[in-house]
């Protein structure tokens, strides 16, 4: 079975290529039914996102085959087929394992461990099957990407920490309070980062939500679509009292939550703790607060800070993951292998039961006074020496699929024994 | 047979610190089934030699203070295991099995002292026992608030470092420490005074010669001023963490004085 994977990614194509092969999914289904139907390939999937056009097949000739799935990919924009085929990697039988495998799990992804593949992934599978292109090779191989990426997601820690600025101020907020569920929340300022955090941490179940705003009529509108109060400018320093967590983001040239502001209100606070979350340049907190006890405030460099630890941390579970796909291919490998012998066993099988069951027929024939013993020991003896004589090649062709070296020993097999052509 | 189990129970329990610990930073979920199994087996064979303990001396194992200390390490197992299960804070194996570790390796390595022959009042078994479970408290306590300070050291210092994902929130951290503080310290203060009434019974005296006595009003003091500033002066946070572990070390120094001092509470 002579799988391949095939295509351009953003680890080697610019994005005017990628933008340029991309296909919608008329187009995909129509490229599949041409391939498939034609008899270029006998199975294929193909991947088509932003950041990668691939196709994964099965055919005869694979090179053959991947030349004509790209033609028909440039063809729909005009592009030049020339200019991608320097571009192609193609990776074939063990090597397209392992690149599905990694490419599902997010570690072939530009931000690694990104949730969207898996979906994209599932996505074209889907498609391709709908266009009866999926036969039992690119089945069993996308049945197994999937569980790998499962196993990857919940197993490594690739996707658990967040990597962009909104995500991570509200992952802090979440190792500082129990829970958000009813945490109030003020926004000081209506920026658009600042609006997306809020929307997180409403997600989570922050509540109340206030908006303080310099322009009325926008502070209204934020309050609006995240469903809280806008209130007065000068009402801040109670709103202040009130919240749990703040986000700014105002245009104020300077610091507008200074020291004193914030000192005042954490006398009343007991226990609960304070958490600013600072996204304006300049700063809208005075750095001086969180010397406060229970007062904590990151700004937008130390939320930056936090996005690269997180990177890093990523990287480094990345390895992790790496570890776990090589096992998964072995695994895979050894499963595809067992898959491709066994017919030829039970055909084996089959054959020998064949000529065992005919003589025996034709011997008993010939002995119309034969006891039930003498029939029984007729049958035993033959069925004796036909499993003697089929263990060795068993036994073989089962080590041989297993050490990945079956195909050789499968054609001299059906030669062997005239099992016709296999399929 | 109970020093054998007891051998085992001990092995089991460095091997669970060692795997928790490791657990920490590795964060592979095979070495923290792994973590929780050892100390599953160290507890069950510490719960075995406990029980063929208590046949062999035909009474509760809480005459002589290595035993008691091994008791409280029992219980201390137990809950550790229970807490972690219900929060799913993995990372607790980590901070209590150390402690675990030193504590048994001290009640074993104490001369078995044979009992004060007074002792044998069932007011005796109840001060103990009171004390036992306040002291179980105190440990899970002071891990509580060992995480408090790594973790608030992390946010404060906006570099969230290994423990960061894996410790949980600072405030669930700070109720914790609380909650354990109230609870171990009426356990604690019951049999303090059971002893001292007890004390007074038997020798005449509240204090007379014993050094575990007064280290354990030590930390009572310690402990009692911690949860007045928590009740009463809305103390929280790093300032209640300090003082748990100022009032844990009084503690340890207090079994450390009643293991390896003489007094009246044997060795």
């Amino acid at each position: 079975m002579p799988l391949f994977a095939a295509g351009i990614s953003h680890k080697n194509a610019p994005l005017a290529l990628r933008e340029q092969l991309a296909a919608d999914e008329d187009k995909v289904r129509e490229i599949l039914r041409d391939l498939v139907g034609g008899g270029t390939l006998r199975e294929a999937v193909i991947l088509s996102t932003c950041n990668r056009v691939e196709v994964y097949g099965v055919a005869d000739v694979p090179g053959e085959a991947r030349a004509i799935a790209f033609r028909h990919l440039c063809r729909q924009r005009g592009v030049q087929s020339a200019s991608v085929e320097g571009l192609l990697y193609t990776h074939a039988e063990e090597e397209a394992i392992r690149h599905a495998f990694r490419v599902a799990a997010s570690l072939d992804s530009m931000m690694i461990g990104e949730p969207q593949i898996l979906g994209q992934v599932k996505d074209a599978f889907a498609l391709a099957q709908g266009c009866e292109a999926v036969g039992p090779a690119l089945h069993t191989l996308f049945t197994q990407a999937f569980a790998v990426a499962k196993r990857v997601r919940t197993e490594t820690e690739i996707a658990r920490h967040a990597v962009s600025v909104s995500f991570a101020a509200v992952e802090l907020a979440k190792k500082i309070f129990a829970k958000l569920a009813g945490r109030a929340v003020l926004l000081l300022g209506a920026g658009k980062m600042s609006e997306l955090a809020a929307k997180h941490l409403v997600e989570q179940g922050a509540f109340p939500i206030y908006v303080v705003n310099r322009t009325w009529a926008r502070a209204q509108e934020l309050a609006r679509a995240l469903s809280g109060t806008a209130v007065p400018f000068e009402e801040m320093g109670t709103a202040l009292a009130a919240v749990d967590i703040v986000i700014t983001s105002t245009g104020a040239p300077a610091a507008i939550v200074t020291r004193d502001m914030v000192a005042r209100v954490v006398r009343g606070r007991g226990t609960r703790p304070l958490f600013f979350i600072d996204i304006a340049v300049p700063r809208d907190v005075e750095p001086g607060v969180d010397a406060l006890p229970g007062v904590y405030r990151y700004d937008i460099d130390d939320l930056q800070q936090v996005v690269d630890a997180n990177i890093r941390e990523r990287l480094r579970e990345a390895q992790r993951a790496e570890a776990l796909v090589e096992r998964e291919v072995a695994k895979f490998r050894a499963r595809l292998g067992d898959v491709e012998v066994i017919p030829t066993i039970v055909s084996l099988r089959e054959r020998l039961e064949e000529i065992r069951a005919g003589e025996v027929r034709k011997t008993l024939a010939r002995l119309p006074d034969a006891s039930p013993e003498t029939r029984d020991a007729l049958e035993a003896l033959s069925a004796g020496i036909v499993n003697k004589i089929l263990h060795a090649p068993i036994t073989k062709l089962r080590e041989s699929s297993r050490a990945g070296a079956h195909r050789s020993w499968l054609a001299l097999v059906h030669e062997l024994f005239g099992l016709g052509r296999r399929s | 047979m109970h020093p054998h189990l007891q051998n085992i129970a001990i092995i089991a329990y460095v091997c669970a610190m060692g795997l928790a610990l490791a657990h920490l930073v590795q964060r592979q979920a095979l070495v923290h089934r792994l973590a929780l199994l050892a100390t599953l087996v160290g507890w069950i064979a510490h719960t075995l030699a406990l029980v063929v303990l208590a046949i062999e001396i035909g009474g509760p194992p809480l005459g002589t203070l290595p035993h008691a200390v091994s008791v409280v390490v029992w219980v201390v197992v137990l809950l550790e295991m229970l807490v972690e299960r219900q929060s799913g804070v993995t990372v607790l194996g980590a901070f209590v099995m150390p402690v675990v570790v030193v504590l048994s390796l001290r009640s074993s390595v104490a001369r078995p002292a044979t009992l004060a022959p007074v002792l044998g009042n069932a007011w005796i078994w109840i001060h103990i026992a009171l004390a036992l479970v306040g002291i179980a408290a105190f440990v899970l306590n002071f891990a509580g608030a060992i995480m408090y300070l790594l973790q608030e050291r992390q946010i404060r210092h906006k570099r969230p470092g290994r423990f960061y994902h894996r410790l949980p929130p600072l405030q669930t951290l700070d109720r914790w420490t609380y909650r354990t503080l109230a609870l171990g310290f009426p356990f604690l203060t019951t049999g303090l005074i059971l002893g001292a009434v007890w004390a007074r019974t038997a020798w005449g005296s509240v204090f007379a010669f014993d050094p575990l006595a007064f280290f354990s009003l030590v930390a009572w003091v310690i402990y009692a001023g911690t949860l007045a500033g928590r009740a009463a002066g809305g103390w929280h946070g790093r300032r209640a963490a300090y003082f748990a572990i100022i009032g844990f070390a009084a503690l340890v120094v207090t079994l450390g004085a009643g293991l390896f001092l003489p007094g009246r509470h044997g060795a």
